[in-house]
């Protein structure tokens, strides 16, 4: 019983998590994205969750460490939520699915909130001050930054509220629940594909004079849009389950390839 | 006419080092040229000049986002120097905004660069969560945002007080196939986490959802995975009812033959 209550988070606790969802991108990279930051800002907490179970915290911290690229500012929602799932010891499966499925959304949500209509407003207004030579502007620009980093704390302890009343629901159903969650995070990878991974041939073939043909749009585009950064991704999967090649290998090959590639004119 | 002074020098890298982490955690916004501009301009004795160039580049960076994983020509270099030209050679904030262009487009090259090589790291962070080893895990974070930072304060050092001519001409020697391979390699290296995450999570069952999740974000050409989500979850709704009503008609067909028993019992 005490164990019980020592791992669940308090109103304290869910302010840490919101002030350390600030690590969301510490060590961002091309590969997974916010993952390692992801994990990190969680740690401590996944760390209390698991505490006696060594095995328990690496599977769960490998689990989080899966792709995932979200909106900052509202990240602690899915934190809040993925925290009250681990917790409750919800089926790995469903946290995973979850994850994947949300963090997108969320991301075009936050996205289209902050960057696309409170930054151009609040960054208008301030400037118009500055450009008066008004120190005003600055001033008022950092004030209400703060206040939308501060407003992370809301978001963390929605997630985690919002995670916490649907448990008993998850719990009732696991097994199923599970297999639809990962259908949700299947068809949102399959999305991911399309608008993450950018493939382009440069390639352009003169026919006539005056007149060519570019590869890309005259003749890929034309089978399928996405078709190579889907090749390519599956090409990925392949290598990595069938041959048991290294991420580090395929990183290295795609990085080098890409350069190379430039310098010929072909990508 | 002004000259930078090795101590102003030293404080505009201090300056870079703090904003430097707050662009790459994205987290108070320290890091527009709105800010950038001001702060150097205090640094500089010159607040005027650093609050007209701060809303100038701020309105000329407003479209330049961050927003999924792509890079921007970088706003603090930008904001930095757009001011210390203006200090230093007496031009309008309006024209050195182009001015200032190279120096935010090399930064935007470093970090372009680091957001591919900082993939090894994970090969690394995988070993740590293996071994459940947090404290490893913590410090692998740290040393990424530790580099970050230094990267900043060293370049805007540079840039600024050693040598700003020989950076410019550094910056437009660099040939335009190896600046753009590092844009396509960041287009393409997210491949391979996709690659992993279907490893873990893609069975043969799955593979329809993949498809119809794939074709939709093609065909919709929306800003956001949003639609993509949503059809996703009618497809998990859709499937959670029927096997719901699956669990529960085999349910009740045991109870039935339960039932049965227990009457042959009688």
């Amino acid at each position: 019983m005490t164990k019980e209550s020592n791992t669940k988070m308090t109103k304290k606790d869910l302010r840490t998590l919101a002030f350390r969802s600030v690590f969301l991108q510490a060590s961002f990279n091309y590969e997974r994205m916010q993952a390692g930051g992801w994990t990190y800002s969680m740690l401590p907490f996944l760390k209390r969750i698991h505490k006696d179970d060594k095995k328990a915290l690496s599977e769960s911290m490998k689990d989080n460490l899966g792709f995932i690229n979200t909106n900052p500012t509202m990240v602690g929602f899915l934190m809040g939520l993925v925290i009250s799932l681990e917790e409750n010891n919800e089926d790995r499966s469903v946290i995973k699915g979850l994850r994947v499925a949300l963090f997108g959304p969320l991301a075009g949500i936050g996205d289209a909130i902050f960057w696309f209509t409170v930054l151009p407003i609040v960054a208008g207004i301030c400037s118009s001050f500055a450009l008066e030579g008004n120190v005003l502007g600055p001033i008022l620009f950092f004030a209400v930054y703060v206040c939308i980093f501060l407003s992370r704390i809301i978001w963390t302890t929605a997630g985690y509220n919002l995670g916490t009343k649907a448990i008993t629901t998850l719990r009732e159903n696991s097994k199923v629940i599970a297999k639809a969650a990962t259908v949700l995070g299947i068809t949102v990878i399959g999305g991911l594909i399309a608008s993450y991974v950018h493939v382009n041939l440069a390639v352009e073939i003169p026919v006539a004079a005056g007149h060519t043909i570019s590869l890309q749009k005259d003749f890929v585009d034309k089978i399928l849009p996405n078709i190579l950064p889907l090749g390519y991704t599956l090409g990925m999967f392949g290598l990595l389950k069938k041959k048991s090649i290294s991420p580090t290998t395929l990183i290295l090959v795609t990085f080098v390839g890409a350069i190379v590639l430039s310098f010929l004119g072909i990508l | 006419m002004h000259s930078i002074t090795l101590v102003q020098g030293i404080l505009l890298a201090v300056m870079a080092i703090i904003v430097g982490f707050d662009f790459w955690l994205e987290g108070l916004y320290l890091f527009r040229p709105i800010i950038v501009c001001t702060l150097t301009g205090l640094i500089l004795g010159d607040l005027k000049t650093g609050l007209i160039a701060g809303g100038l580049t701020e309105l000329a960076f407003t479209g330049l986002t961050p927003v999924g994983g792509t890079q921007p020509p970088n706003p603090i270099l930008a904001g930095i120097m757009t001011t210390v030209i203006a200090y230093t050679t007496g031009a309008d904030p309006k024209a050195t905004i182009g001015l200032a262009l190279p120096f935010s487009f090399l930064m935007q090259y470093v970090i372009l660069f680091y957001y591919s090589t900082f993939s090894v790291t994970m090969k690394k962070a995988e070993e740590y969560a293996d071994n459940a080893d947090t404290k490893s895990f913590a410090k692998l974070n740290w040393i990424t945002i530790l580099i970050i930072g230094l990267t900043y304060g060293v370049i805007v050092f540079l840039c600024t007080y050693v040598a700003q001519a020989p950076m410019k001409v550094l910056v437009e020697s660099m040939p335009v196939w190896l600046k753009h391979g590092f844009e396509i390699a960041g287009g393409i290296l997210p491949a391979v986490g996709f690659g992993l995450l279907l490893r873990v999570m893609l069975k043969v069952e799955y593979i329809p959802f993949l498809i119809i999740g794939f074709l939709a974000a093609s065909f919709l050409n929306f800003s956001n995975l949003l639609p993509v989500a949503l059809i996703g979850t009618a497809f998990a709704l859709y499937g959670y009812f029927n096997d719901k009503n699956k669990a529960e008609l085999t349910q009740a067909a045991n109870n039935n033959q339960g039932g049965n028993d227990y009457d042959e019992g009688i």
